[in-house]
């Protein structure tokens, strides 16, 4: 147990004056961190709640303009422009606005959009109307080409385009929806007198049948679905995996100086210094998780930004944590121990903490993954700490939910530092 | 007097390497004696050494130190001996007292013991104003001192020196050899290696000539200057078993 301390103070001493190791282990995750939730927190708005202006230019003056500027005003995603300057906008002056980038997104109502929308209606409830032996309602032939036209701002992102006419077409359709529930009121009130009238309101009949989202039970309510939330524990756990880079560093300068063969020419010593270095690491990497999450929780607030949620366990994170930093202690040691050298160990060290942080869903989830890659991420340790993280911090889980994943944690752990010191016993380390 | 180190048939041959490092080597090292082993570059002083600290295992033949068997009692051997090796085996981001603490710890020395022991040898070693810096700032001669002072903190009963005073300054050089003097007269027993034939010659009762793994020859350096024809020194002594060609 002294070998023990004895190493875990030496290796403090050492980790202090490595300024570089420690710039790598805290401030570049942190860094990490902040850029990339803020990065990430525009494209979560852009489909979510962020409010954009959107340049409409009515030349149809009729009651589907009226009902689509009404809907699009009343919901939280649209600031309705259509005017400027008191002139109100033509088709025109909008594309011109939107070819100087100076707008994103326009709509253009065509003229008699609104009779071509109560013709189809008219159509519709005629058709049904027959069927029952109703009256019918007046209308001519659908006329060809009357589109609702969306523009968008060339050098807008495909992904923006989506949403924002996916968001624009469920308001124009309801819009069209509730023109024609008008309509087939109507057509009840002019088959006889208002006693016998139908006395549903077909609104509130046809209000009934929505999309309404719910949680499915206390345990998996998302408390925040936000980039702070997917953003910070991935980031801090790529970042814990930094580790590796300083560890191998130091287990192989400690081999080229000699110190390593002192080390064992010491009787007993060799493993109680193993150990004190894992531990020392391991305490180091848990301590540099615990920052991050910090980082989550009330730095990035001040940005703007929501805060970190740590789900209903967050005590569960200790263990985790601790697991995931035995992991990527081990793997450290792995690097050094199959590399001679600092120039081979550092590359391979960076270049698959990257791989195994992609395989692992840090970049892309795992679920987009194709279906050969989904598989393989099973081999990342960083994949069953993300979704161990996952499963605390998103899905509100408990111990239970992450036992597989901390089982599995600290076998890919052990099987590192096992290969590690097989490895180093077949070297032959001497004066 | 007792025997301290007993080799008998050693051999050992490196993978890939082209000829054995020790190739039948046997030699016998009294107790509390200063014996110098000596040989030209790639002779099989340093696998010596390996084998003797149990870090090289032999492919035959037996090593003994005070009796017991290098390869199956390395913990009581490693206990009583200490090596101050060629490479400065120390941590060089710490500094020469850390290190020193360092190192006694993993002795399971107490702390009091390590801080008596630490600052008598610095003091005597020349370091004491520079304990606090660390060792990979210091110069190569400071550097081999500390090496030194880390291999006998834990009062080793057979030091054994792997070419101390290479690459050092003329003033650590002797600082050195004189602190091994004290050593000797405190009854230790002392195997060193040294290219230098004036510094063996100096500090030395008995030196062991090997060559090319094996044994050539053995016994005081004045028997050995008188044994020889046509020698004045233990240099040509030494030119005349291991010859003038040179190694790589």
């Amino acid at each position: 147990m002294k070998k023990i301390l004895a190493t875990i103070a030496k290796e403090y001493i050492l980790f202090r004056r490595d300024v570089g190791g420690m710039v790598l282990l805290f401030l570049m995750p942190a860094i990490l961190i902040v850029v990339m939730a803020l990065v990430q927190d525009a494209p979560f708005k852009d489909y979510q709640e962020m409010k954009f202006d959107l340049l409409l230019a009515d030349n149809d003056h009729g009651s589907l303009a009226r009902e689509i500027k009404l809907g699009l005003k009343e919901s939280k995603n649209f600031n309705i422009i259509d005017s400027l300057n008191g002139i109100p906008l033509t088709s025109e002056r909008l594309e011109q606005l939107l070819s100087n980038g100076e707008y994103r997104v326009g709509i253009v109502i065509p003229k008699g959009a609104t009779a071509e929308v109560v013709n189809a209606a008219n159509i519709i409830a005629n058709s049904i109307s027959e069927k029952i032996g109703m009256g019918s309602l007046p209308h001519r032939e659908v006329r060809e080409n009357t589109y609702i036209r969306m523009h968008f701002d060339p050098a807008t992102k495909p992904t923006f385009r989506t949403s924002v006419s996916n968001a624009l077409d469920k308001y124009i359709t309801a819009t069209c929806s509730d023109m024609l529930v008008n309509r087939l009121s109507k057509l009840g009130k002019t088959e006889g007198d208002t006693t016998t009238a139908p006395k549903e309101d077909f609104k509130s009949v046809f209000k009934g049948i929505g999309i309404k989202e719910e949680a499915l039970t206390q345990k998996e309510y998302l408390k925040a679905i936000n980039s702070v939330q997917h953003n910070v524990p991935a980031w801090a756990i790529f970042g814990m995996f930094f580790i590796v880079i300083p560890i191998a560093s130091h287990v192989i300068r400690e081999r080229e100086e000699g110190s390593a063969v002192r080390v064992q020419i010491i009787p007993n010593a060799y493993r109680q210094v193993a150990m004190g270095k894992i531990l020392f690491n391991t305490i180091i990497c848990s301590i540099q998780f615990a920052c991050m999450l910090a980082i989550g929780i009330w730095v990035l607030p001040m940005l703007d930004l929501p805060s970190l949620y740590l789900g209903l366990h967050p005590l569960v994170l200790i263990p985790v944590t601790i697991a995931i930093a035995y992991t990527a202690t081990s793997f450290g040691y792995f690097a050094a121990a199959i590399f001679k050298t600092t120039n081979q160990a550092l590359p391979f060290a960076s270049i698959a903490i990257v791989i195994l942080s992609a395989m692992g869903g840090i970049w892309v989830p795992v679920d987009l993954l194709p279906g050969a890659m989904q598989k393989l991420a099973m081999i990342s340790p960083l994949h069953w700490a993300l979704d161990a993280v996952h499963h605390i911090i998103l899905r509100n889980g408990g111990l239970d939910d992450v036992a597989v994943h901390l089982v599995a944690m600290v076998i890919f752990g052990t099987a590192l530092w096992l290969v590690s010191t097989y490895l180093n016993s077949r070297r032959e380390h001497s004066f | 007097m007792s025997v301290a180190v007993e080799i008998n048939n050693l051999k050992k041959q490196f993978k890939g390497a082209w000829t054995p490092s020790l190739d039948g080597l046997s030699l016998r090292m009294d107790e509390k004696q200063v014996t110098g082993l000596l040989g030209p570059n790639g002779a099989g002083k340093t696998t010596t050494i390996n084998v003797l600290c149990g870090l090289v295992k032999p492919d035959s033949g037996t090593a003994s130190i005070f009796d017991k068997d290098c390869s199956t009692q390395q913990y009581y051997l490693r206990n009583i001996i200490g090596v101050v090796p060629q490479r400065i085996a120390l941590f060089s981001q710490l500094t020469a007292w850390e290190n020193i603490n360092y190192i006694g710890q993993l002795y399971n020395l107490k702390k009091p013991v390590i801080k008596e022991r630490g600052k008598h040898l610095l003091q005597r070693m020349g370091l004491e104003a520079h304990a606090h810096k660390r060792v990979g700032t210091y110069s190569g001669g400071m550097k081999r001192r500390a090496n030194i002072i880390a291999s006998l903190l834990h009062h080793p009963r057979l030091i054994i020196l792997d070419e101390p005073t290479a690459g050092v300054d003329v003033q650590s050089r002797a600082l050195i050899l004189e602190f091994l003097k004290e050593y000797k007269a405190m009854g230790k027993t002392i195997l060193y290696t040294s290219h230098l034939m004036e510094e063996a010659e100096e500090l030395c009762d008995d030196v062991v000539i090997m060559d090319e793994g094996k044994f050539v020859t053995s016994g005081t350096p004045s028997a050995l200057i008188s044994q020889t024809p046509n020698c004045e020194k233990l240099e040509d002594v030494f030119l005349h078993y291991t010859g003038h060609s040179l190694r790589d």
